[in-house]
């Protein structure tokens, strides 16, 4: 009888043993993600942020064509109907050429912006952005042919939008005390949109990847500001424009701003001017093969783009159509954002493909990002309220991660006491290769061991190289030396690892897929996720781990009074 | 040294008393092949043109937007009276704008021309290059994009892209 109760206790004793084992594992793996965590977002001199941001760079890069990642306004083709197509947006270029078809010169006059909105209201565009500053002095005619231009165009439907610095910078314009026909007062408030062209740029590299929501002082409320000019031009063209803009401003910090997916191939419109091809073929074999994987953007930009002397001058492009069929199926009902391409104006930015273009691409490419994601744009973790919860976010994905790598590790173990890599050398190909090496007087080989690693680091090419061998030859020094029963365990082993990256390679495509189509997080972690899984986890684990351990087999011993220490 | 003296005076009175010639418009053949030619018509016939005053001396100013009817009230070919660059036409009509305008101008790109008629349909257009300081010097040409061949004196002007810094 007493054997049978002894019998029931120990059988009942087994599952809570393993409940506990199991409560155990998931506390450690807890407290391994945490620690991952940590070291992720540990942002000492900004190493993090270069690190997402280059990890966001290469998504970008390799998949900012895909639809699925970033589903831009597809080019309208050959023959189809603009209007069928959801608006585009369309750089238009003023440069040198331009200003001299109208005896004009930079800087670029305000009689010039007059006579070029009008030539642009042929094109019946939707909207119109200058991205210029109208701050310089100017005739009274000059500002009143340009209110009174402006106040057609608004009067024929099409919104107008003005870059300033202030809201003041409309003042001058004001007191022109312009009239129109009819003798009433043209107020430049009634006909230009004032927006922010601010640009935000990320501290590590001056690549501007951050879009501002508005342009406002740290200490003014949110929603307070200047409305930058994507924004503002996006949100009059959805059906309520008001709710819109406060919804995008509204638990902002003044320095928050959306991230800007980005493509890295060419809109084929611009193929007609440009040097550059507009298709990219770069292969993905290329990153991998010590080439670079940035830049990968060509001088073709991604934003359809007319060049203003083409617009004014049909002999600069006669293929726009003997009726100006292309020129219209481009501009009709399309956002047109006019800049300036001048040399040695500095108008230029670094875009995430690490090429500079001229800076009204940057208002261009948000616009493009607003349409592309339905006005809910791609925001950093830092700049969402609350941000704790997308930290959680990242703390979960984590914990499944060490799960998974400490379900690895207690195979390893099981098999392998002692060992934690599958890489690592057995005993006997370590007691093979040591007499080898201490063959030669240990001067000699530290100084070759120490000539052929800087020569590896000079020749980048020879790394691949390097290291196919090395592998090779440890494999061929394991295969002739390790026991056979030994060699099938880590040919196991080596399957479980490859099985559980793979399986981590999954968690992290399927969260980041999660973060950035449900809650809006650009594609920056999973280079740190990654960087764990393969090497961090190894780390973190000798550290933190067996002190965990340690300290819960002496709470264990306090509570049970074994007072083991 | 007083005859050197009345041949001085008279010679100085002669200049000062003979105006100087214009400077001849060089550049009007080459850039306004469409002199003595006329307007046939709209490019596309419901869109306005839109119509500039001034002169390329004080500058262009807008003066209004207005369709074909009212630009040519009889539908017939206007005469081309001055062109600037090529691309801008003065047309035989100042009112159409109302009154105290001066000579109206339109551009080349909203309307046909005879020459548009004489010359064959063309893809070729002008290779641009945008000023990022930071292009290669020498890139292939892509297909599509045929560098036109700009007359002698307009190749000259400085809105022609030059080669910019080598690629770092």
């Amino acid at each position: 009888m007493a054997g049978t109760t002894g019998g029931a206790a120990s059988a009942a004793g087994k599952p809570r043993a393993a409940r506990s084992s199991m409560f155990r594992a998931v506390l450690h793996s807890l407290l391994l993600a945490s620690v991952a965590l940590f070291f992720l977002n540990f942002n000492l001199f900004g190493t993090a942020s270069a690190s997402k941001r280059f990890s966001q760079d290469l998504v970008y890069a390799w998949f900012g064509n895909e639809a699925w990642l970033y589903p831009r306004v597809p080019p309208v083709p050959p023959g189809a109907a603009q209007h069928a197509a959801p608006p585009r947006v369309v750089v238009v270029m003023i440069d040198e050429e331009a200003l001299a078809l109208r005896a004009a010169r930079w800087p670029v006059p305000v009689e010039f912006h007059a006579q070029f909105l009008a030539e642009l209201e042929v094109l019946r565009p939707r909207a119109i952005l200058l991205d210029f500053l109208l701050i310089d002095a100017a005739a009274r005619q000059d500002t009143c042919d340009l209110l009174t231009v402006a106040s057609r165009l608004r009067h024929n439907g099409i919104a107008l939008y003005l870059a300033v610095t202030t809201p003041a910078d409309l003042e001058p314009m004001d007191a022109a005390a312009c009239r129109d026909a009819s003798g009433a007062v043209i107020h430049p408030a009634q006909v230009f949109t004032p927006v922010s062209v601010q640009r935000q740029v990320d501290g590590s590299d001056f690549v501007s990847r951050r879009y501002p929501f508005e342009q406002r002082t740290a200490t003014a409320a949110a929603g307070s500001g200047v409305v930058s000019a994507a924004v503002r031009m996006y949100c009059d063209a959805v059906s309520a424009p008001a709710a819109c803009v406060a919804r995008l401003t509204r638990a902002r910090t003044a320095d928050a701003g959306f991230e800007l997916a980005w493509s890295p191939e060419g809109d084929p419109f611009n193929q007609r001017w440009s040097h550059a091809s507009c298709i990219e073929t770069a292969s993905p074999v290329r990153a991998i093969l010590n080439q670079p994987a940035l830049p990968r953007e060509s001088p073709c930009p991604p934003v359809a783009t007319l060049f203003a002397a083409a617009l004014l001058d049909p002999q600069a492009d006669p293929a726009l159509g003997a009726d100006n069929q292309d020129l219209f199926k481009l501009a009709d009902g399309s956002f047109l954002l006019v800049g300036g391409n001048f040399r040695g104006s500095g108008d230029l930015i670094t875009t995430p493909m690490h090429t500079l273009l001229p800076g009204v691409y940057y208002h261009a490419a948000a616009l493009e990002n607003l349409l592309a994601f339905d006005g809910r744009p791609k925001v950093r973790k830092e700049f969402r309220t609350p941000n704790i919860g997308f930290y959680a976010y990242d703390l979960l994905v984590l914990w499944v991660l060490a799960a998974i790598f400490q379900w690895r590790q207690a195979w390893v173990q099981r098999v392998h006491p002692g060992d934690h890599s599958p890489f690592e050398l057995s005993a006997a190909a370590r007691a093979w290769l040591a007499p080898l090496i201490a063959r030669c007087p240990t001067p000699i080989w530290i100084i070759a061991t120490a000539v052929l690693l800087l020569l590896l680091s000079t020749y980048k090419s020879l790394q691949l190289i390097a290291v196919a061998v090395t592998v090779a030859s440890l494999v061929a020094v394991e295969l002739r030396v390790a026991p056979t029963a030994e060699v099938r365990e880590r040919i196991r082993g080596l399957q479980v690892y490859l099985t559980t990256m793979a399986l981590s390679l999954l968690v992290i495509i399927v969260a980041i897929w999660v973060g950035y189509r449900w809650l809006r997080l650009p594609p920056g972690d999973w280079l740190g996720y990654f960087s764990f899984v393969a090497f961090g986890f190894f780390v973190a684990r000798t550290a933190i781990l067996e002190f965990g351990r340690r300290v819960d087999e002496l709470y264990v011993a306090r509570t049970t009074g074994g007072g083991r220490q | 040294m007083k005859t050197w003296l009345l041949v001085a005076l008279a010679s100085a009175a002669a200049a000062a008393g003979v105006p100087a010639d214009e400077p001849a418009p060089a550049d009007k053949p080459a850039v306004c092949p469409m002199l003595n030619q006329r307007i046939l018509g709209p490019r596309s016939d419901e869109r306005p043109l839109p119509l500039l005053a001034g002169s390329a001396a004080r500058g262009f100013r807008p003066a209004c937007s207005v369709l074909w009817g009212t630009l040519s009230p009889n539908n017939q070919p206007l005469k081309i009276v001055d062109c600037f660059r090529g691309s801008l036409l003065q047309v035989a009509n100042d009112a159409a704008c109302g009154p105290d305008t001066g000579p109206l101008w339109v551009s080349a790109r909203w309307v046909i021309t005879t020459a548009d008629k004489q010359q064959p349909a063309s893809r070729t257009a002008t290779c641009q290059q945008l000023e990022t300081s930071a292009l290669a010097a020498t890139r292939e040409l892509a297909l599509d994009c045929v560098p036109k061949k700009r007359p002698p004196a307009e190749a000259a002007t400085p809105a022609t892209p030059a080669a910019a810094a080598p690629h770092p």
